[in-house]
């Protein structure tokens, strides 16, 4: 991916974020934590697409997408999800992969 | 496929494959829409059906409900001037509200009998929805269906049933 390819998909990563803050100001409350989950899988993404991701990125990237779309179940389901995630990712806090 | 199948069948999809999706069967599903009911008949609403790549990655911009890839997009919009000239003050409020509810349930129980897959989005910005589609400042987008050949089909969900009903009165 090109200088110019990376800050299209950043701009519409920043246009993503700005528009769901506007909105979350009236949606439903579970919607902002969707929101910051999958704006972190889009990053990783992103990254990946650029070649700037590892595997931890990856694998939690893997992990939202699996889960994130709890958010539409029950509260108890869509907190577990978030509550493992939180896990996993400190699971990989000190696999650098170095 | 009778309509009680549909209803049960249709799900919420949010992954899709690259398949686009034909223009005469956008066009069913167009010709679906108008066929839902309207307030007065008022028939207020209006579509911008978004299949070309570079607007619909415009939309997905002020769209954080639009989620994943989907082919085709119904926006559907309402003539707000002319809904108030029909309905009143409850027009623009309400009865336009309820009339694309109406017509996005059309589209996205013809589109389940037609083996494709839907999502209603609430979650876009109007204004600038509207602005990037170029429209009138009467017009205002109000919820958008996204169309697609299903990547993967959801389970239902539960459904509550014996909970939610009285013959004759609450609780009665």
């Amino acid at each position: 991916m090109d200088d110019k390819g990376f800050e299209d998909k950043i701009f519409g990563l920043v246009s993503y974020v700005v528009v769901s803050a506007r909105n979350l100001l009236e949606e439903p409350a579970r919607y902002g934590p969707f929101r910051l989950v999958d704006t972190a899988s889009r990053l990783i993404n992103i990254l990946d697409e650029a070649g700037m991701s590892s595997d931890r990125l990856k694998a939690v990237r893997d992990k939202i997408e699996a889960g994130k779309y709890s958010a539409m179940g029950t509260e108890e389901e869509f907190e577990q999800f978030l509550e493992t995630t939180v896990f996993f990712v400190v699971d990989a806090i000190d696999n650098t992969g170095d | 496929m009778d309509v009680m199948t549909a209803i049960k069948g249709r799900r919420s999809v949010r992954s899709f494959t690259d398949q686009p999706v034909d223009q005469d069967m956008l066009l069913k599903l167009l010709e679906a829409a108008v066929w839902a009911p309207s307030a007065g008949n008022g028939q207020t609403w209006r579509f911008v059906i978004v299949t070309e790549e570079t607007m619909m990655k415009k939309l997905k911009m002020v769209s954080p409900g639009l989620l994943g890839d989907p082919p085709a997009v119904f926006v559907i919009a309402q003539d707000m001037a002319l809904s108030k000239q029909k309905g009143g003050q409850m027009g623009p409020e309400t009865l336009t509200k309820m009339d694309s509810a109406m017509a996005a349930q059309n589209i996205m129980l013809a589109a389940h009998a037609m083996g494709l897959g839907t999502c209603v989005i609430a979650s876009f910005h109007p204004g600038a929805a509207a602005k990037l589609l170029d429209m009138p400042e009467q017009i205002v987008p109000t919820l958008m269906v996204t169309v697609g050949h299903p990547a993967v089909k959801p389970p239902p969900p539960k459904r509550l049933f014996e909970e939610v009903y009285w013959f004759e009165a609450y609780n009665g």
